[in-house]
């Protein structure tokens, strides 16, 4: 390894100019951290911004606002479709990134203090802990035409002890019962009960491979879809008080509320196509492929609102091809009550930028835009521009619930709704050991909520 | 190398090549067997990649080797006309170049210092930096962060913030290989180079830099797949703050919507964020396995 003199003189040369090169990329770097510097929290909010409204004006041209949310794919498309009228308008930019680890970037975020302008966040549970972080939107929305507008219920869960710190962007309604029309056609008298549920799984038998479609892996998410089922049991055989002290960590697993909806979610699992591996193994997306096959492999499929996006339901037709009824009630009781949930927005930095890119954002006439791209739902009651009847009656259907619960697993904190998934998934390969699952998520239980 | 010895051996003998071939076939067939198995995965999201997503949920890529009519480019349409995609390149680039040179830069120097030069506490330093290997990076994000957000120097969001990070990250390892590849450099050369007069700086430059080439481009190798594969800390130091500065990776992983869509394209997508890194490998891949195990023997 012995180089002649010449060849290491070269050499080090080289180093010394690679060394140069990255003194001179070094001192080059002061511009973009230049570009960052408008999105720092103005010292004293400007006098503009006392009527927020999105023609604000020309003063936000060449200002850019910094957003992060969890929307990637075709959601990302639908998002900066839905911002583009108001960059149009005001001469502002959105910079936009998408990330499914947004509660890792936005806990250091607030632990570190560098946060973007807006910001989607995981979940009500997080949004309260970084309540002190939050822009209070009292000020920066027209908060009469938004509580006027907006399902009271989803206005109280983005507010924290009297500041209104997030606004949903986007919603979904959770349990609804999918079906293939072609196969067995509900729409005129859609079953209202569980009784009746049965009654028509029992009458069309014949017509397919097996009742239920349910598919629950989804990635380091696995089990949500099976989430779903269970808060869905839940609200409709105990009701909205024993839902809300479940995810309030108040009502133990074990309890024979909880372990009731485990059980017939286990009846469900049983009779599902493929059995209990293809369960676990079906991607949620897919699950409801077998509603569309020749014989159909299945009859309902119970997923949320977003499925229309997905799947084999992407390509199908709404209203021919598939078509749903609400999630039946089981305890005359609690008739009426629907659960769902939503991606909730927060805004980190006041600057005039971004006070009227958030105040735009939950105008009807931006939420539109959104819900005519499909897959979304919106939170605004004057958004009414879905594509088709199906997407605007689970949107009714949301905005006049008698009874609204928000997604339970949602409002767990992180360790609970982690093990309740991983609970899903254990106890759909083994559901004779329900007993033991549901006691070691009571062990989770006393941890998750101790801090 | 091996072709000239085995043909060398041939002549004298001519029985000779025979056995000596057999004995060695067990060899031959467990290492392509080997390889086989190591590729496997990657020539499945090969296949994987030029199938339609109706094609993917239904049946295995195996299948689709015995009907190739199926095949088809979308994907990577799909993929190359993000309109990010050639910035997230520009970008990565721009990361990961001097997120290799600056901690190969400092670790040299660092190693030579350390195999070298004599000063207090030096071994006592050493170990400290040998124990930072196993420090998990994620637990270093909020304070790292702290330093460079708006309460420290401000440079979050900026390029400079990542190219320090990963040269944070990158250093124990480097500075630890390249010692001891240094080390194990004949003891005479530096003793003749300093009673000729050479100052440490020169005998760094013009005998121990030089001698350590191979070592260096193993670890440029290393260092440069890192960072160009890494999401989470470009996601940290640079996606809330400066999303035009973001690198391939997150413009790839965002091409999933955040319910699982558009998967399918990822296959696709990992191949084209895999050209570079090849391309990287295939140039270096001579000093790759004589930089390895640089530093293992003592002698």
């Amino acid at each position: 390894m012995i180089e002649p003199t010449r060849t290491s003189w070269t050499k080090a040369t080289a180093a010394l100019a690679a060394l140069a090169i990255v003194v001179a990329a070094c001192s080059g770097a002061a511009s973009p951290s230049g570009s960052v510097a408008p999105s720092q929290p103005a010292a004293s909010t400007p006098a503009s911004s006392a009527a927020p409204s999105p023609s604000a004006g020309e003063s936000l041209a060449g200002q850019s606002v910094t957003v992060i949310g969890t929307w990637g794919g075709s959601e990302q498309d639908a998002f900066l479709a839905m911002v583009k009228p108001w960059e149009e308008q005001t001469g502002a930019t959105v910079k936009y990134t998408g990330t499914r680890d947004l509660n890792t970037v936005l806990t250091t975020g607030v632990a570190s203090g560098v946060l973007p302008d807006l910001a989607g966040l995981p979940g009500p549970g997080q949004m309260t802990e970084w309540a002190d972080s939050l822009v209070d939107l009292g000020g920066v929305l027209d908060t009469a035409t938004y509580k006027a507008e907006t399902a009271a219920p989803l206005v109280d869960l983005g507010t924290v002890n009297g500041k209104l710190v997030g606004v949903f962007i986007k919603t979904a309604v959770k349990g609804l019962i999918w079906y293939d029309p072609k196969t067995v056609d509900f729409s005129s008298n859609p079953p209202a009960t569980w009784d009746a549920l049965q009654a028509a799984i029992a009458a069309n038998k014949s017509k397919v491979t097996a009742p239920w479609c349910l598919g629950v892996e989804s990635g380091a998410a696995s089990g949500w879809p099976g989430t779903d089922w269970i808060e869905d049991l839940v609200l409709r055989q105990a009701g909205p008080d024993v839902y809300n002290q479940w995810w309030q960590g108040k009502v133990k697993w074990t309890d024979p509320a909880i372990k009731t909806a485990f059980q017939t979610f286990g009846e469900v699992v049983a009779t599902s196509y493929g059995g209990p591996t293809a369960v676990n193994a079906t991607n949620f997306a897919n699950a409801g492929d077998p509603l569309f096959k020749t014989p159909p492999g299945c009859l309902f499929l119970h997923q949320a609102s977003f499925i229309t996006g997905l799947g084999a339901f992407a390509t199908e037709k709404a209203g021919t091809d598939y078509n749903f009824f609400p999630f039946p009630d089981i305890n005359s009781q609690y008739a009426g009550a629907i659960e769902g949930a939503g991606d909730l927005f927060g805004m980190f930095h006041d600057t005039p930028a971004a006070r009227s890119l958030m105040a735009y954002l939950v105008t009807a006439q931006a939420q539109d835009i959104w819900v005519k791209i499909g897959g979304a739902l919106s939170a605004n009651k004057n958004a009414t521009d879905y594509p088709d009847a199906i997407s605007r009656r689970s949107a009714e259907l949301l905005q006049n619930a008698k009874i609204f619960v928000f997604d339970a697993s949602d409002l767990m904190p992180t360790a609970m709704n982690a093990a309740f998934w991983a609970a899903i998934v254990q106890y759909v390969q083994h559901p004779d050991q329900l007993d033991a699952i549901l006691a070691d998520l009571d062990k989770t239980q006393v941890d998750a909520y101790g801090q | 190398m091996t072709t000239a010895t085995a043909t060398a051996g041939a002549r004298p003998g001519g029985a000779r090549p025979a056995p000596r071939l057999l004995r060695r076939l067990p060899l031959h067939l467990v290492i392509v067997l080997l390889m086989v198995v190591w590729l496997i995965p990657t020539i499945g999201l090969l296949v994987n990649s030029f199938r339609p997503p109706e094609a993917l949920t239904q049946s295995g890529w195996w299948t689709a080797i015995f009907s190739p009519s199926q095949f088809t480019l979308d994907n990577y349409a799909h993929v190359l006309a993000q309109s990010d995609i050639s910035a997230g390149f520009v970008n990565s680039l721009f990361i990961s170049i001097p997120a290799t040179v600056i901690p190969i830069m400092v670790a040299a120097f660092a190693a030579y210092a350390f195999a070298w030069m004599s000063f207090p506490g030096r071994d006592l330093l050493f170990i400290a930096v040998v124990g930072l290997l196993v420090v998990p990076l994620q637990s270093t994000f909020i304070p790292i962060l702290q330093l460079f957000g708006p309460k420290g120097v401000n440079i979050a969001g900026s390029f400079l913030a990542v190219w320090l990070a990963h040269t944070g990250y990158g250093l124990p390892f480097a500075i630890f290989l390249l010692r001891n590849f240094m080390g194990e450099l004949p003891r005479e050369v530096f003793e003749s180079a300093a009673i000729d007069g050479a100052s440490p700086v020169t005998a760094f430059f013009r005998l121990a830099l030089p001698m350590t080439v191979p070592a260096i481009a193993a670890l440029a190798i290393f260092q440069f797949l890192f960072v160009w594969n890494d999401l989470l800390v470009a996601l940290i130091y640079l996606g809330a703050q400066n999303p035009d500065n973001k690198p391939l990776t997150i413009v790839v992983s965002n091409l999933v919507s955040s319910l699982g869509g558009g998967w399918q394209y990822l296959a696709a997508a990992a191949f084209v964020t895999m050209a570079v890194p090849l391309a990287v490998f295939l140039g270096l891949q001579r000093y790759f396995v004589r930089g390895i195990v640089g530093g293992s023997v003592k002698g």
